[in-house]
């Protein structure tokens, strides 16, 4: 009797603990963002096609639903775990690194396997995937495999002695999952990461991916509690996300347990955090000539939803004081925001930032220089001024 | 409170040199100082787009702009022109004769509590004299007045006669091209 009632619970057991697999699968592909790349906006999710341009040319996110034309189903859990962590494709062809294997290459084997199981359990969609766009010579798949023989492993993990818990699951969910150091590490001409330079901030399409060093982010206000709450909820003291982090949080963050949130702030800040940087705001008549200009051009085009005093409206524009983008040594993001604007944003619950109108064509270069030196220096604590030069050439440089 | 001077056109009238405060935004100045009131204060946060002015730019070109998240003095040496300017008016400064536009908005009945039209007329009118500098393909209009018209907010939800008040009041004009 006792054996058969186990014969007859097996088959459950075994399927609960594929739901499970799936169910930590689907978390997992979350964490490391994989919808981000491998759909477009309005399409199925995995289904691809989503362009990523390049200095070479552009790459389009593939269809990674088990489609068995167009997708990965006839993918084995050893091709899925070749591709995602070797960056070589079934039929051995190379992968363009534009898909994250130079982090991905430390993805624990389980972890791909239950992404696989979850990849595998969602609905086949027969959509192929577009044509890459590359230029002479990296139209080669071939050229990949010294590409690779150099830079397949590029990110590699810190020493974890001595560190938490939580610091070594951050180190995780950061460096392999999350594949932060993708955007915010520099390439060299060869696009390859920069290891020396690891999460020092690089330019990317227009717009800087800030540095993710403990004392930058603490000279830019961010405390441990902040900065989980900032992946978390998409928004936070410091202000809110937009450019190339808005898809970020919203496919990948926010759905992640607040743990996670806290272990990639314990990594990123340091067992120990730097004490975060306090900027008094500047009153006017300390300004500099420029930035007291600006404050005209401030009150004229920003403080209808800033506020005449910086404090920003609650569910409508973030505050300016305070804000991390004021802070930047560079004023590169200002300035593009500035010029390109943020379309509406919606972050956790019901919280929405309204649509912010771009400003290129409304502000000349000048208008632009007295501006940005306004903010900068009355709540960024950068009173370093721009050369006309240099925010003609920031301004030709287009955002996307 | 910190004030500055400035001046402008404002239906074709000179406003100015007057003195406001620095912080004042522009549909204020409309309300308050030159008791043009057609302008709508709506949301006050620049989504509704009841309030926008058109601003006519150097270049001959026109556009909308939200007054009630622009200050007053974005405004100075520029040429404005409201809802209050659009009709022709006797010599006793009554209206006596309204726009095509406004005349067509009228007869479509393209209105229902009214509160939101003058944003719409403007906003139909930066449209019309965009086509009246390049006409646009029959195939390409219902994008043109989407693009014109879709980001004004209308609480009776009366878009479908705004949409078709537009579309006739383009087509009446002869602003369309085959294609």
């Amino acid at each position: 009797m006792r054996a058969f009632v186990l014969a007859a619970l097996l088959p459950l057991t075994a399927f609960a603990a594929d739901e499970q697999l799936i169910e930590r699968g689907k978390y997992l592909a979350r964490a490391a963002d994989c919808v981000a790349c491998h759909s477009i906006e309005g399409g199925a999710e995995y289904a691809g096609g989503l362009p990523l341009e390049s200095p070479f040319g552009t790459i389009y996110g593939t269809n990674i639903t088990p489609d068995k034309e167009h997708g990965i189903g006839n993918y084995s859990a050893d091709d899925f775990y070749r591709a995602v962590a070797e960056g070589e494709r079934r039929d051995g062809s190379n992968l363009y690194p534009a898909m994250p294997y130079t982090s991905y290459h430390l993805l624990k084997r389980e972890d791909s396997d239950a992404i696989y199981a979850y990849l595998m359990s969602l609905e086949p969609i027969a959509k192929p995937s577009p044509q890459t766009d590359l230029s002479f010579p990296f139209n080669l798949r071939f050229g990949l495999s010294f590409w690779n023989m150099l830079y397949k492993d590029s990110v590699q993990l810190q020493p974890a002695e001595g560190k938490s818990e939580p610091w070594q699951r951050g180190q995780y969910l950061v460096e392999v999952l999350g594949h932060c150091g993708e955007c915010h590490t520099p390439r060299n001409v060869l696009g390859a990461l920069q290891q020396d330079e690891r999460l020092q901030g690089a330019v990317i399409l227009g717009y800087e991916a800030p540095s993710l060093l403990a004392d930058d982010l603490a000279a830019r206000g961010w405390n441990p509690e902040d900065l989980a709450t900032f992946l978390k909820y998409g928004i936070s003291a410091q202000g809110s996300m937009f450019n190339e982090m808005y898809p970020v949080f919203h496919h990948s963050t926010q759905y992640l347990p607040f743990d996670d949130h806290q272990a990639m702030s314990t990594y990123l800040l340091g067992d120990q955090p730097p004490e975060p940087r306090k900027v008094a705001s500047v009153a006017l008549d300390q300004l500099g000539a420029s930035a007291q200009q600006g404050r005209q051009h401030y009150l004229n085009t920003c403080a209808g939803c800033h506020g005449a005093a910086g404090e920003g409206i609650p569910h409508v524009a973030v505050a300016m004081e305070g804000n991390t983008t004021l802070r930047l040594n560079d004023a590169r993001n200002l300035l593009r925001v500035i010029d390109d604007g943020i379309k509406e944003q919606q972050f956790t619950g019901f919280e929405r930032m309204q649509p912010m109108p771009g400003f290129s064509d409304k502000l000349d270069d000048g208008q632009v220089r007295d501006l940005l030196h306004y903010l900068r220096q009355t709540w960024g604590g950068q009173a370093a001024e721009l050369s006309p030069q240099q925010v003609s050439q920031l301004r030709s440089e287009k955002g996307h | 409170m910190a004030k500055r001077i400035l001046s402008m056109i404002i239906n074709s009238q000179a406003v100015g040199p007057v003195e406001v405060p620095d912080d004042l935004m522009m549909i204020d100045f409309l309300h308050e100082h030159l008791n043009l009131t057609g302008s709508r204060l709506g949301c006050g946060q620049g989504v509704c787009h009841a309030c926008v002015a058109i601003l006519d730019k150097a270049d001959g070109t026109s556009e909308e702009v939200r007054t009630c998240i622009t200050g007053v003095h974005f405004f100075d040496g520029k040429r404005v022109r409201t809802i209050e300017g659009h009709a022709k008016r006797d010599a006793q400064g009554e209206v006596s004769e309204l726009n095509p536009i406004q005349q067509k908005f009228v007869d479509k009945f393209a209105f229902q509590c009214s509160y939101c039209t003058p944003g719409y007329v403007n906003a139909a009118t930066v449209l019309v004299e965009k086509l009246q500098r390049q006409p646009v393909k029959r195939s390409e209009l219902e994008g043109e007045i989407e693009d014109a018209l879709g980001k004004h907010i209308c609480r009776c939800t009366g878009y479908v006669r705004y949409y078709s008040a537009a579309r006739d009041v383009v087509e009446s004009l002869g602003l369309v091209k085959e294609g």
